[in-house]
């Protein structure tokens, strides 16, 4: 846990930011470039299966975000340090917008491919409800009164909400779907030509450093959010027990 | 070539979005910062 906050400071440095923004940059257009014009077209869906290059890794950073969500809640329970509730209000941000992209690209992907662009598929429904549910963590941490409050309450709903990763995951396994098996984390050899692997490996290194990116300016503004909300709590604090000391000198 | 419509179309989407997200970013940063720069009375 330490580490994973000491990795986030690290890469909060401006430097390592615009490094960081630079290596990103490159990784998407390289994904873009190969994924489009250089690795050859699947043999039974054609051209549309490209988009397997932008699926799953946006899928896997929506997972990715919901773990360090999960990770930080329970740290941020254990400790009561805002830290954690910063990283974790960050990360479940990023993560809101990478699932919502996957449900989107698994449309654009469904509607040629399967002749529909939704349908109460087992993985597309948990995945929704994947999505809900964060979506959840988001609004209930702009309706809490207090700071402390909201801390604790999403820190609470950020480990429970976590149970439904797993079961996006297990749910082509579990139950009968029209989605596609895993092909990638999935026991035994990817399932999946060389080239596309590569390509989709590359996808994944892109988009999860696009992921440490946005944490890094994210977490930035969530101290600066942090600090504005300090001056009230700092003021409501000595008023309410002034009386009590004249009080007592009295 | 129908496909390769959805395709486009999916690539897009993932490039505004990321795009967008980080200028939204940008443009609460810049927000935040003026504010407590307005509360502290510095910058």
């Amino acid at each position: 846990m330490r580490y994973l906050y000491r990795a986030l400071t690290v890469v909060g440095g401006h430097r390592a930011q615009r490094v960081m923004g630079g290596a990103t940059l490159a990784g998407l257009a390289a994904t873009v470039v190969i994924g489009l014009l250089v690795v050859p077209p699947d043999a039974a869906q054609g051209d549309v299966q490209r988009l397997m290059y932008v699926h799953v890794p946006a899928a896997w950073v929506a997972f990715l975000s919901f773990g360090v969500v999960f990770l930080a809640s329970i740290a941020y329970l254990k400790t009561g340090r805002v830290q954690w509730d910063r990283v974790a209000a960050a990360s479940a941000e990023i993560g809101v917008l990478f699932c919502t992209l996957t449900i989107v690209l698994g449309s654009l992907w469904g509607r040629p491919v399967w002749g529909t662009w939704w349908t109460w598929d087992p993985r597309l429904t948990t995945t929704a409800v994947l999505l809900l549910i964060y979506v959840g963590y988001l609004s209930l941490r702009k309706v809490a009164d207090s700071p402390a409050r909201r801390a604790r309450w999403s820190a609470v709903l950020g480990v429970i909400g976590f149970v439904d990763v797993p079961i996006v995951h297990m749910s082509v396994v579990w139950w009968r779907s029209l989605h596609q098996q895993a092909t990638v984390l999935r026991p035994g050899a990817p399932t999946i030509a060389g080239s596309m692997l590569a390509t989709l490996l590359l996808a994944f290194v892109a988009f999860s450093l696009a992921y440490g990116y946005l944490m890094a300016v994210r977490m930035r503004l969530g101290r600066l959010e942090d600090r504005t909300d300090q001056p009230v709590s700092l003021m409501s604090t000595p008023r309410a027990r002034r009386p009590v000391a004249s009080t007592h000198n009295a | 070539m129908h496909d390769v419509g959805y395709v486009a179309a999916g690539y897009a989407v993932t490039m505004a979005a990321l795009v967008g997200y980080r200028w939204r970013l940008a443009v609460r940063t810049r927000r935040a910062r003026r504010y407590v720069s307005t509360v502290s009375g510095r910058r």
